[in-house]
């Protein structure tokens, strides 16, 4: 299956594979100090071109990686959240990037609540994992708000040697228990 | 934006978009520190997991990157040669890189004939341009093989902001004159 076919639908969202038409939003957020803080700081655009055609190029080779997220009412492109599991990753991650203009909306809980689901039901994950620097609060909360835990600490591969991160997680049977509460309720 | 599908075949080797099965050779070529002197140097495996999706992802993106080269008579991955422009680049290229055990077999110059071929008749490409680092004497010789020419000197974009390059290359109208009268 070609998947930059896949779409996902949330009530405000489309999560999909990125396609060409997000780069220049994608450059956009790579240059943005506030957005990249956490991330290793600002891009110039020619890493950002690389690191956008590594995503398109894990969906090709890899059959998942960072949805490009896009706001169902204005269309605009508002970041990427999704699985991502790198040569030498401490784990399957569901990691998330919003612009910061559309930070404070519940959009990260939106889209990364759609994914989780898909790398559970469709990659067939038994975990999944979030790496978040110890003083990066607002992601701190929203593995809290998915009720992932803190589990351990890791030093992440190349190119980002020596940085060490909080690993939060949570299991599929804990992930499903609870989203069968939730929709039982 | 699947992947193109194309495949093309010189007397010894088969050109081909990058596929699952080639990171295994490609992880060992950027680890090999001599075969990655003149490609940003040596990588670590999971730094050359990024760049080979990269690869994979340009092919999506722009419809062209360099392509897989394999040679016919082992069915091995050897390296990886042909167009290749990311954003900020110095224009045009198609530009070769092969493992160390395809060395001094002509294949860089069998392989870059055909991809020439290939950005001008189906990218429609107006030049072509290659990017080599001062002391990469054998690169040179195939650029000149290519009938390709000094042009100027310059840097490349992040992440190699710190390489100086010459850039080497010819139009269109030159490689095609040339590719006329070799065929008579």
């Amino acid at each position: 299956m070609d998947p930059s076919t896949i779409r996902l639908e949330t009530e405000r969202l489309l999560l999909r594979p990125p396609a060409v038409e997000d780069f220049e939003a994608w450059a956009r957020l790579a240059a943005d100090e506030k957005t990249m803080r956490h991330l290793g700081g600002v891009q110039p655009r020619p890493i950002a071109w690389r690191n956008f055609a590594f995503t398109v190029g894990s969906w090709q080779l890899q059959g998942f990686s960072g949805f490009s997220v896009i706001e169902r009412a204005s269309g605009n492109w508002v970041g990427r959240v999704g699985p991502l599991q790198p040569e030498g990753w401490p784990g399957t991650e569901v990691g998330w990037t919003l612009a910061s203009a559309f930070w404070g909306r519940g959009y990260a809980f939106e889209a990364a609540t759609a994914a989780i689901d898909w790398a559970f039901d469709q990659l067939h994950w038994s975990e999944v994992i979030h790496c978040i620097s110890a003083d990066n609060l607002a992601s701190v909360a929203l593995a809290t708000k998915l009720n992932s835990r803190k589990q351990r600490t890791a030093t992440m591969p190349a190119p980002y040697e020596g940085v060490v991160v909080d690993v939060w997680g949570q299991s599929r049977d804990e992930w499903r228990a609870r989203r069968n509460d939730r929709s039982a309720m | 934006m699947p992947q193109p599908d194309i495949r093309i075949e010189t007397g010894r080797l088969i050109l081909r978009p990058t596929a699952p099965e080639d990171f295994e050779p490609w992880a060992a070529f950027m680890a090999d520190i001599e075969a990655s002197k003149f490609v940003g140097g040596p990588q670590p495996r999971p730094v050359a997991w990024r760049g080979f999706l990269s690869m994979a992802g340009a092919w999506a993106i722009q419809g062209y990157a360099m392509f897989s080269v394999i040679e016919k008579s082992s069915g091995c991955w050897i390296g990886r040669l042909g167009p290749w422009m990311p954003d900020g680049w110095p224009g045009t290229e198609v530009g070769w890189g092969l493992a160390r055990a395809a060395w001094s077999k002509g294949y860089a110059t069998e392989g870059s004939i055909a991809a020439i071929d290939w950005a001008f008749d189906a990218l429609g490409w107006s030049e072509v341009i290659h990017c080599i680092a001062p002391d990469n004497t054998p690169s040179q010789a195939v650029a000149r093989r290519l009938g390709s020419r000094p042009l100027r000197r310059t840097n490349l974009p992040a992440p190699f902001e710190a390489m100086v390059v010459d850039v080497w290359g010819q139009t269109r109208e030159e490689w095609h004159s040339r590719r006329t009268r070799s065929a008579t």
